[in-house]
């Protein structure tokens, strides 16, 4: 079995907006004796496109209409168009997550760009996507290591930090190349954080100013250096607290971090000295590189080069955020794909015995409702241990008297466990339901509580569903 | 001259810091603590370690290595016999028990006859092919492939006719796989046949067979698919591992290739559970494109 499948990418950042095509390669990778083993075994970007500065209304509006068009654009440009995709993702970062309409802008987009496409935003995905799509889980993995990846972009500088190819921490700062702006030599924005941070710094710097390369190093000398202090490769000072986003959590100190990637649009300036107009882009993104380049606290750990720079949280939108279940699964064809779903998370020590299963499931059904009415909602465990006939069988009669709300509703009983044991599970509800309930049943897949998940349409001949789980509070 | 030499000795024991005597005593005093050590023989409520508990894939006995973590990591996809180490140009104590541990087992699997209280548990009768005993089976795999005649009439008596599938159980050359999977492997297949509504035929195990005899079994009971869980030649990784042999229509003399093989069912491969749900799903779409083998394209 070989099969491709086709993925899209697209970053609404503070400043730019990009996006991106990949193929999937799907193989089973096991003999066709043996129960099949589906993967995806290689992920090609295929299609980069140009990078444009993210149209905006007014300051707090993102222009829906012209992201739409040249959305439109590079499909017709790369010669795709949106039926074509089985998966991907849009995401709005940074700074633009927080715009007024940016909810609207990711329902217009997410028609456009396929029927099965995430839309999402969130510091902590972000941070993830940047990681992956520079790479820094792969180093990780090949140094046995912890390596962090710093996306510093417009608004915010997206931390991901992964030891071994494990996640271990995410952290988001508003920290950005784009949170002073300048043109024809004045100052025309300063972002209020930032302001705060200069005063008590005792830097003067206000709208109206004149651009001053000493002023804005002097400034970009601190944003740097709190960068270091985030990643605890300094101690951290009495104003580092209140610069992360949306007052999130730094990171452990005792994380350990050994080597760094840089990625986003000041990565660039991190990587390669500069020279020429310092304010060539209207901002002070060049000038922060630098800062960073020369910070010392940053040289004790090892700098190494990202797969991607300003592309890499399009390209880990585009290829990293889909997962594959199968092919040992149940499920309905008609009630697929479906988006957006939370997970509801029964603990390891609930899972240890039948009747707080049950009692978890109940207690946490209400939690989902909106208005006292049953949503969607995907029940996940991890199955570990209960791998025999009896074990299913009790794990069944558990499920359906916990989930006996869910089976009345309207909505499919959808289940997401890690265990491989989804297709006897499966089968299990669905007889002592006597076949009345649709079943979703999906394992190979972990999930927190908290996340979000989206199952695709069946794709390998119908033997596995492409899955994405979207953790949003992983650091919160 | 002797005195001489006292002398010698003694002053070198001065300026080892040791006074004269002393040495002797040490060295009586030792072999006396030894000998009362061998005399007093202590009696422990304890075990030797059971060398067959030993998870291959996370014992690494390689001293000084040069990356044990990478190859560590390596071993923990697969309990394959590396990263043992050795002694001088031998294996370790540790991994050869554990060679000839597995090696035992695999004997033990082929010789060993099924338990029969567990065939009557599961609710089977049990039928024999043409081999008279293990020998026999062991040494024509052609009889093994043929039912007795009491065998042909104690179906043609029991099961019931025309099935949509027919499924039994036979030994084959694993007793300990029979004992290890059925259980779990055979509830997982019938209930996924149930959530698909398929009729199932009366299932029964089968002494001394061989792949081949589904093919009279499927002619007899007049099943459109026959499904045969049987137990593989034994490895020196598990002595458990079960295939399950399916075909649509078999009958005697047919190619080997109208077979569908799910092989590599125990608990560290496929596990039976869910291997029998999927084998359930492999039914169902032999009985909808109504072919098996290389036939079917799954």
């Amino acid at each position: 079995m070989h099969e491709e499948i086709l993925s899209v990418g697209v970053d609404i950042g503070t400043s730019t907006t990009q996006l991106v095509f990949s193929r999937l390669i799907i193989e089973n990778q096991a003999t066709s004796f043996t129960v099949p083993r589906i993967n995806i075994v290689e992920k090609i970007v295929e299609y980069r496109s140009e990078i444009y500065y993210t149209p905006l209304k007014s300051p707090t509006e993102i222009d829906a209409e012209k992201v739409k068009q040249l959305v439109l654009g590079e499909y017709k440009k790369a010669n795709r168009s949106p039926s074509e995709m089985s998966t991907g993702a849009v995401i709005i970062t940074g700074e633009t997550a927080r715009k007024e309409n940016a909810n609207e802008v990711l329902s217009a987009l997410s028609d456009l760009a396929g029927d099965f496409v995430v839309a999402t935003a969130g510091p902590d995905l972000e941070s993830v996507l940047a990681a992956r799509g520079a790479g820094a889980d792969g180093y990780s993995k090949e140094r046995r290591g912890v390596v962090a990846n710093l996306d510093v972009g417009g608004g915010t500088t997206n931390i991901g930090v992964y030891d071994n190819g494990r996640l271990i921490g995410t952290s988001c700062l508003d920290i950005g190349g784009r949170l002073i702006k300048t043109e024809n030599g004045r100052i025309t924005y300063i972002f209020p954080k930032i302001e705060d941070l200069a005063r008590e710094s005792g830097i003067n710097i206000k709208v109206g100013d004149r651009s001053e390369r000493e002023t804005v190093s002097a400034i970009c000398k601190i944003m740097a250096d709190q960068l270091a202090q985030a990643l605890a490769l300094k101690p951290r000072d009495g104003r580092h607290k209140g610069l992360y986003t949306n007052e999130g959590k730094p990171l452990p100190e005792d994380i350990g971090i050994k080597a760094l990637t840089f990625s986003g649009g000041v990565a660039d300036c991190v990587y390669t000295e500069n020279s020429g107009d310092w304010f060539r882009y209207d901002d002070v993104g060049v000038i922060l590189g630098d800062e960073i380049r020369r910070n010392e606290a940053f040289h004790k750990a090892e700098l190494l080069k990202a797969a991607e720079t300003i592309r890499a949280t399009v390209v880990g939108a585009g290829t990293h955020t889909t997962e594959i279940s199968g092919s040992t699964i149940v499920y309905d064809r008609s009630k697929l794909p479906i988006k957006n779903i939370p997970i509801l998370k029964i603990s390891q020590e609930e899972e240890a015995s039948v009747s707080t299963i049950i009692s978890s499931i109940k207690a946490q059904l209400p939690l989902y409702m909106s208005e006292g009415k049953p949503e969607q909602v995907a029940i996940a465990f991890s199955g570990e241990g209960r791998t025999s006939f009896k074990d299913i069988q009790v794990l069944a009669d558990a499920v359906i008297q916990g989930a006996q709300e869910v089976i009345d509703g309207p909505f499919p009983l959808l289940l997401v466990i890690e265990t491989d044991i989804a297709k006897a599970l499966g089968h299990s509800i669905q007889v002592k339901l006597q076949n009345k309930k649709e079943v979703i049943c999906i394992d190979g897949i972990a999930t927190i509580g908290g996340d979000y998940i989206d199952v695709g349409e069946p794709i390998g001949a119908g033997s596995v569903l492409p899955v994405v789980v979207k953790t949003l509070i992983f650091n919160s | 001259m002797e005195k001489n030499l006292k002398a010698i000795i003694e002053q070198v024991l001065r300026e080892m810091n040791i006074t004269p005597g002393s040495g002797a005593d040490l060295a009586a005093s030792a072999v006396a603590s030894a000998i009362e050590q061998a005399n007093t023989s202590v009696v422990e409520d304890g075990f030797i370690p059971d060398v067959t508990e030993v998870d291959i894939k996370t014992q690494y006995l390689v001293e000084d290595a040069e990356n044990k973590e990478a190859y560590a990591e390596l071993k923990s996809y697969a309990p394959c016999r590396l990263a043992i180490g050795k002694a001088g140009a031998r294996h370790k104590t540790d991994p050869s028990l554990q060679f000839r541990a597995a090696h035992s087992a695999a004997q033990d699997a082929v010789f060993n006859d099924v338990d029969q209280d567990f065939v009557d548990n599961m609710g089977f009768f049990t039928i024999q092919t043409q081999c008279e005993n293990k020998d026999v089976y062991l040494t024509r795999p052609d009889l093994g492939r043929k039912l007795s005649d009491e065998a042909v009439d104690v179906i043609k008596e029991k099961c019931k006719k025309n099935p949509t599938v027919q499924i039994y159980v036979s030994d084959g050359l694993s007793s300990a796989a029979v004992a290890a999977n059925v259980s779990d492997l055979l509830p997982g297949i019938l209930q996924g046949l149930q959530s698909y509504k398929i009729d199932v035929g009366t299932p029964f195990f089968v002494k001394y067979g061989r792949v081949g005899a589904m093919d009279q079994i499927s002619e007899i009971t007049g099943a459109d698919v026959t499904c045969v869980l049987i137990g593989e030649r034994p490895g020196l990784i598990t002595a458990e591992s079960m295939s399950a042999y399916i075909a649509y229509k078999a009958t005697v003399g047919m190619p080997e290739a109208r077979r569908t093989v799910v092989s590599n069912i125990h608990r560290s491969g496929s596990v039976p559970v869910e291997a029998g749900a999927h084998i359930a799903e492999i039914i169902k779409t032999m009985l909808e494109k109504k072919a098996s083998g290389t036939d079917l394209k799954l």
